[in-house]
């Protein structure tokens, strides 16, 4: 048997679930005087067939009176196989449900949105044993900590829902019912159940466990140009020339991002701005720091082609500098990574700003990184090292002293 | 309106601290409406009252829309037994109707100490208005410390107070509102 068939248009990919027992597949099935559930309203008696005539279209409507407070109900013909109408539960069925309720049950689902998301659909598709699902979750989790109000609610309804089958299909007051319920669900102290194995729980549509998996595969893609190292323009190339793996250059990156940030900050913070005698520092580096680079953002690539008439390491600096690239830049990136390229773009243009006002600075800015570069060029060793030791404890630092600037 | 009917003798200063709180937990009038018998279809064998047959054969009070009538019997109340036996009973409700009735028999002793009566009276009015909460559409509740959290649970306090949670009194609030209506 089908699950009821999908509620939104977007639904048909959706898996198709079993559906619970005694649902009606079609209008026909229904008569006069039959008793059955509407999901999330109750117990309703149908009454018999209307054609109404609405919005110039002639429908032809199921009446049905809902039992608690004899509110009608009036369903398309069409519609009735879609909206989980069912049976009142058998007694069989019923059994079993107390026999749920009563069993042991620790195990709550703690997150809140994954619960709440379950039990709503417990409550629309799941049969009695779905609703009895969500009093008994939602009954365990209020031993363990206060319900949130709207859970507290949604506990009501289910358990009205519960009370007012327990009562039809018993044939008993619902009074009466609720008493059951809440024997079962709580017994008198030294009472114990003989329990049957209760029946296998309603299944429920899959989804995505975590979005922290998602995350951390996001961070792991985010490598250099996230903390906008590429931009400044420190050691990149120093640290990168000892990633001869292809499978670790990330980590590579990664860890001589921290290095290089360390040392560009003993350094000093001027050291932002590529400057001429550094370039000269490290001429053989260039092409081969110039690949991850270009592997990262092969949109720039075309921009970096029209100025390759120059010599390579003259046609790359300029486009690590140009101020005018860095908007499209962080274009793409904000749209590539939204998170973290937020954090590094803004304070670009500002650092550019600074340098470009002071001369002074700048010059020292010339002098400074120069030796520091120099070393980290000079240590063909430090960028081996720094991939498995320094990536995540540095990088903060290097992001701290940044803004400190 | 709530009307307390007595089946057996109750203390009328009792009746008076019961009504006094009645009144306080619903904020409606509320009056003692005399004593009626216990209609003898409702006894069973085990010296215990049938408690639906109770509700539906006692004799009626007049009331009007809206009313409450609690009844109050000395003797222990029975319910019919479920998928997984009969639960303990001290009152039972026509849920959301206008009929309730609840034992003395289960309460602490009422005993002659000024602290053993308050006691009792604290548990008597805690049960009535359990009940009355019943016909005004209220569930039981998970909080252990209201009163409509189930009498026999384990989680219940010994001495267990009078009052709704925020949640019921909030839920029986508008239910009277409209019922007034």
């Amino acid at each position: 048997m089908r699950g009821p068939p999908a509620r939104h248009p977007n639904d048909d990919a959706r898996e198709q679930l079993p559906a619970p027992e005694g649902i009606i597949g079609a209008a026909d099935e229904l008569k006069p005087g039959d008793r059955v559930v509407y999901p999330n309203q109750g117990v309703c008696a149908v009454v018999g067939w209307e054609v109404k005539d609405i919005a110039g279209q002639k429908l032809e409507l199921v009446r049905m009176t809902r039992e608690e407070d004899g509110a009608a109900v009036m369903v398309p013909k069409g519609k009735v196989p879609s909206i989980g109408l069912r049976r009142v539960a058998t007694g069989a069925q019923m059994e079993g449900v107390f026999h749920y309720l009563g069993a042991v049950y620790d195990d709550p689902e703690l997150d809140w949105k994954i619960r709440h998301r379950d039990n709503a659909d417990r409550l629309i598709a799941g049969g009695v044993l779905g609703v009895a699902e969500v009093v008994k979750g939602l009954h365990s989790l209020s031993r363990l900590r206060p319900l949130p109000t709207k859970e507290r609610e949604q506990y009501d309804n289910a358990r009205h829902l519960l009370v007012h089958e327990v009562s039809v299909s018993l044939g008993v007051p619902p009074g009466l019912a609720e008493d059951y319920i809440d024997y079962a669900l709580m017994p008198p102290a030294g009472v114990k159940f003989d329990l049957k194995p209760p029946p296998a729980p309603v299944p429920l549509p899959s989804r995505p466990k975590k979005r922290r998996v998602v995350e951390e595969a996001e961070e792991g893609d985010l490598g250099l140009g996230d903390l906008g190292l590429g931009d400044l323009g420190i050691d990149l190339e120093g640290a990168l020339e000892g990633a001869e793996v292809p499978g670790a250059e990330a980590e590579g990156a990664e860890g001589a991002e921290g290095a290089d940030a360390g040392e560009g900050e003993a350094a000093g913070a001027e050291g932002v701005e590529p400057v001429p005698g550094v370039e000269e520092a490290a001429p053989e580096e260039l092409p081969e720091a110039e690949e991850p680079v270009a592997e990262e953002e092969p949109e720039e690539l075309p921009v970096r082609a029209t100025r390759a008439a120059k010599p390579a390491r003259a046609a790359e600096k300029p486009a690590k500098v140009e101020k005018p690239e860095k908007p499209e830049k962080a274009a793409e990136k904000k749209a590539a990574r939204p998170a973290k390229a937020k954090k590094a773009e803004p304070e670009k243009p500002a650092r550019a700003e600074k340098h470009a006002e002071k001369p002074a600075a700048r010059k020292a800015a010339t002098e400074k990184p120069a030796p520091a570069k120099k070393a980290a060029a000079k240590k063909p060793p430090a960028p081996k090292k720094a991939p498995a030791k320094k990536p995540a404890a540095e990088k903060p630092a290097a992001k701290r002293g940044g803004k400190k600037k | 309106m709530i009307r307390v009917v007595t089946l057996d003798p109750v203390d009328p200063t009792d009746m008076a601290a019961l009504i006094r709180t009645l009144y306080q937990a619903f904020g409606l009038g509320t009056e003692y409406a005399g004593e009626k018998p216990v209609p003898a279809e409702a006894e069973g064998k085990d010296g215990r009252l049938d408690a639906i047959t109770l509700l539906r054969e006692v004799e009626p009070v007049r009331t009007f829309a809206d009313d409450k009538v609690l009844y109050i019997a000395g003797s222990p109340l029975s319910l019919p037994p479920g998928p997984l036996g009969e639960p303990p009973c001290w009152g039972f409700a026509d849920y959301g109707k206008e009929r309730a009735v609840i034992t003395t028999a289960k309460l602490p002793a009422r005993g002659v100490t000024e602290a053993s009566i308050e006691t009792y009276r604290r548990r008597l009015a805690r049960e009535a208005i359990h009940a009355i909460g019943h016909l005004w559409d209220l569930h039981h509740c998970v909080d252990a410390r209201c009163a409509m959290h189930p009498s026999w649970s384990p989680s219940l306090a010994a001495n267990p107070d009078s009052d709704l949670c925020t949640f019921c009194r909030e839920k029986s609030e508008r239910k009277i509102r409209l019922a007034k209506t």
